[in-house]
């Protein structure tokens, strides 16, 4: 049942994921339509702005970004309904501004409409005025300060197609209408808008195109998540297989000199940040500057097509070795931390005494019977480490050059390449998601006492 | 125990030792004199930078630009004569602490310089006042949300908080209808630009239209009903919404789609991130206080409830809460060096421990900036961890 519960959770989390990111692109500096326009045609928006405005048009109506937003907008009565069929974000902005300023849409239409003839028309062809007059106006396109608009204006001698112009924009504020703004409007649009275009497109397995290299953000994900994949799994397979048993030991030996000194190297272990471990193993052992040059640098190394399965794994191996040691030590002494804890707790319990007195060997009694009741929080601690472990990749990714999605994320994010950053974290939030359901149905499938009707209460400190 | 508390001294002493680097960064580690006398005047160049913001009369002292230039009568420097952002360039491109160095009659760089000839030490002095402004910042943050979220649904339940229907119903209109139209119709109408100015528009526009809808409610019978608020049930309905936030991975997309980011929206997006642990955590504390006897008294007392929150229940969790804010300060402190590291979001020419260590990749045998802020890093982690682990 409660898993149930929690698979509902599941794509409402998603959705606000996936609504919180929708509504941070629309912040993005890049425009979306702009860098999908091949280069030839970009090169045009200073010499034939008339052209390249019909072609950015047509590009914004076949990505959909003619549509508006999302399925309800609210606004105030001045601002039309179809402000978001003006395509161009900078324009849609300037037109925003003017009628916020003045509350009349119909006229600051028009001023639009009689702006853009001006700034159309050929420069080279007319009198030195209407030219002036011509380049003003296609500076105004993209000017969303009512104050300075107006300056500019004032400030052109109104003559020929500069007339025009002035006469538009007196109109505008001959005719103010600011009560406009007081009042509300909310408007629904149906399934037609962009948020709703954007998940029908993912459902339907298309994720999109990346600004940066105009491929398939799907392919781009596709060759990523195998190598973090596979990172992570190895960390995580170290990560137990040192743990369990170091940390079993030092429950047994608790109070020994030795134990003492082992508690305190994991810890010292566990603050270290591990990208600093990384930048230090990095420089040290893998450029030639000091002469410790013992693994491949950065990168999974090339391996040839017809290698042999042991060439591939030696390959493969020298690099991942650095990686994989700096994406699980913090983890492995958290770990192990944990486990010591609570095996010293079981180990003074009287169910131990009994076994003792049974004549079970300390080996038996260690792993038949303490080892299953102190794993109990290293199922909890597993679900605790996926998010680290998957921000701590993007780091060790970073630092060693692997590209998986660490990397993937990082160059998307200088680049701001927006559909690419959104599917990653909404993959991320998947797997975080999983990992602690997956950890939640395993403490209650080992331990009966567990009811998973109340809400768990031990993710405190999820580091 | 006395080996114990030699340990938490070490720890403290590093903590407080931090605290005033940030503070004094400016008088430790500058590339002004403290005290300067030129030409029988006296100058007071580091003071003056924090004057000139408050007092707009200009000085009738000629601005001074560089001070390593300016011949003095006599100068009082500051122990690191460098600011760790101003380039030095005799002392350009990567100079080890030992080697030779063209300082003059100023301090060597002690730790040595980077590609442009920043001072590594100041740049570690100045790093740690944003680091600390990351980590204080955004653990306020998260504490300012989640200490009334966590602390009231843990101590009042489902059950424990009662209001008339009308107050509900008026107080969800309110928000629900009042700030929409706030931020659509008020602002842009009164032309608001001011941020403080907009919250009180909001405010306003809240309280308005919620008390006039308490007051048409009210008339009816029905409204006026005490009915209680499952304020638990929406507390945690709200935190397993955030459970599935890859906090760092977000963090990171955010910072990139936000166009000039700066060191505010570092510290804003970690604080968001962060309340979900303070209020579990609160929560489960105030679960644990409500049912303590002492609480049962003071309701006996006839103390109003939320009298006792906070006057008598919240500063019983308040030891616990602090260990755990430390802890969050600690990787507050991680994330910041981990975007500045990476060059995300941070600005570019701040100096940050995570900027030095990314500028010892561009040259790996510059050993010194790769491992000094590293040592600053792990010695600040530690001793949080060694500070909550004893108190916790």
């Amino acid at each position: 049942m409660y898993a149930l519960r929690r698979l509902l959770y599941l794509p409402f989390s998603l959705v606000l994921l996936s609504l919180l990111c929708f509504v941070l692109s629309s912040y993005v500096p890049l425009d979306p339509v702009a860098s999908s326009l091949p280069s030839a045609d970009s090169r045009l928006s200073s010499q034939d702005p008339e052209t390249y405005d019909r072609i950015y048009r047509r590009a914004a109506t076949r990505l959909g970004y003619d549509k508006p937003p999302f399925y309800v907008s609210i606004s105030n009565a001045a601002l039309p309904d179809t402000l978001h069929r003006i395509t161009r974000p900078t324009e849609r902005k300037m037109l925003r501004a003017l009628t916020l300023d003045a509350g009349n849409w119909e006229k600051v239409a028009e001023y639009y409409r009689v702006l853009k003839a001006v700034a159309f028309t050929d420069v080279n062809s007319t009198s030195s005025h209407d030219e002036q007059a011509t380049l003003l106006a296609r500076r105004l396109l993209l000017q969303d300060d009512p104050e300075v608009i107006r300056e500019s204006i004032d400030g052109l001698r109104s003559r020929g197609r500069a007339h025009h112009l002035t006469t538009a924009h007196t109109d505008i504020y001959q005719n103010q209408q600011r009560q406009r703004l007081l009042w509300p409007v909310v408007r629904w649009h149906g399934t037609g808008n962009q948020y709703h275009r954007w998940l029908s497109n993912i459902f339907a397995g298309d994720f999109g195109i990346s600004y940066l290299d105009q491929q398939p953000v799907i392919d781009k994900i596709k060759r990523a998540v195998p190598n973090t994949l596979l990172l992570n799994a190895l960390a995580l397979f170290i990560i137990f297989a040192l743990s369990i048993p170091l940390g079993l030991y030092l429950a047994r030996r608790v109070g020994t000199r030795r134990e003492s000194w082992i508690t305190g190297g994991l810890f010292i272990l566990y603050g270290v940040p591990s990208f600093w471990v990384a930048t230090l193993l990095a420089t040290f052992f893998t450029t030639p500057a000091y002469g410790m040059d013992f693994f491949p640098s950065m990168g999974l190394g090339s391996v040839p097509v017809d290698a042999s399965w042991w060439e591939t794994v030696s390959v493969r191996g020298g690099h991942l070795i650095l990686p994989v040691l700096c994406l699980s030590y913090p983890a492995l002494a958290y770990v192990s931390r944990h486990l010591r804890q609570s095996g010293t707790q079981e180990l003074s319990m009287p169910y131990v005494r009994t076994a003792r007195m049974k004549g079970l060997s300390e080996r038996k009694i260690l792993w038949g019977h303490v080892f299953r009741n102190a794993s109990f929080p290293l199922v909890t601690l597993f679900g605790n480490i996926i998010p680290g472990m998957l921000a701590g990749s993007v780091l060790i990714e970073r630092i060693f050059n692997i590209p998986g999605m660490g990397q993937l994320l990082y160059v998307s994010a200088v680049g701001g390449d927006w559909p690419v950053i959104i599917m990653l974290v909404m993959i991320n939030g998947l797997l975080t998601a999983l990992g602690l359901l997956v950890a939640d149905l395993t403490y209650a499938a080992i331990d009966p006492r567990v009811e998973l009707n109340r809400p768990s209460l031990t993710q405190v400190n999820n580091r | 125990m006395e080996n114990n508390k030699r340990k938490v001294g070490w720890a403290h002493c590093w903590i407080i030792l931090l605290v005033v680097l940030a503070v004094f960064a400016d008088l430790i580690a500058n590339d002004r004199p403290l005290i300067a006398c030129v030409n029988g005047e006296l100058h007071f160049p580091v003071l003056s930078t924090y004057s000139d913001g408050f007092t707009d009369q200009p000085t009738h002292q000629k601005q001074i630009y560089n001070w390593y230039e300016q011949t003095t009568d006599w100068a009082v420097w500051p122990p690191v004569p460098y600011d760790g952002s101003s380039p030095d360039l005799r002392n350009a491109n990567y100079r080890s602490p030992s080697e030779v160095q063209q300082t003059g009659t100023f301090a060597r760089h002690l730790l040595g310089t980077d590609r442009l000839g920043r001072d590594v030490l100041a740049s570690l002095i100045h790093g740690t006042r944003v680091a600390l402004l990351v980590g204080f910042g955004s653990v306020l943050l998260s504490l300012l949300i989640g200490v009334p979220l966590g602390g009231a649904a843990g101590f009042f339940g489902n059950t424990g908080l009662r209001f008339s229907r009308a107050s509900c119903w008026a107080t969800a209109a309110g928000i629900s209808l009042g700030l929409p139209y706030a931020i659509v119709c008020l602002l842009p109408y009164f032309d608001i630009t001011n941020l403080s100015a907009q919250g009180f528009a909001c405010v306003v526009a809240i309280s308005v239209i919620g008390g006039g809808i308490y007051l048409l409610l009210n008339q009816f019978r029905k409204f006026r009903v005490d009915v209680s608020f499952p304020l638990d049930g929406i507390v945690l309905q709200i935190l397993e919404l955030f459970v599935n936030v890859p906090g760092a991975v977000f963090l990171i997309a955010v910072v990139a789609f936000i166009e000039d980011a700066s060191l505010t929206t570092v510290i804003v997006v970690v604080g968001i991130l962060g309340w979900t642990a303070v209020a579990r955590f609160l929560r489960a504390e105030m679960l644990r206080v409500r049912s303590l006897p002492y609480i049962e008294a003071a309701y006996g007392g006839n103390i109003s409830s939320w009298r006792i929150l906070f006057v008598h229940a919240l500063p019983n969790a308040i030891g616990p809460l602090l260990v755990i804010a430390g802890f969050m300060m600690g990787s507050a402190i991680l994330l910041e060096a981990f975007l500045s590291f990476l060059g995300i979001g941070i600005p570019n020419d701040l100096p940050t421990w995570g900027s030095l260590l990314r500028r010892a990749r561009e040259q790996p045998s510059a050993w010194w900036l790769a491992v000094f802020p590293g040592v600053m890093l792990t010695a600040t982690i530690l001793a949080i961890l060694r500070i909550g682990e004893r108190k916790g």
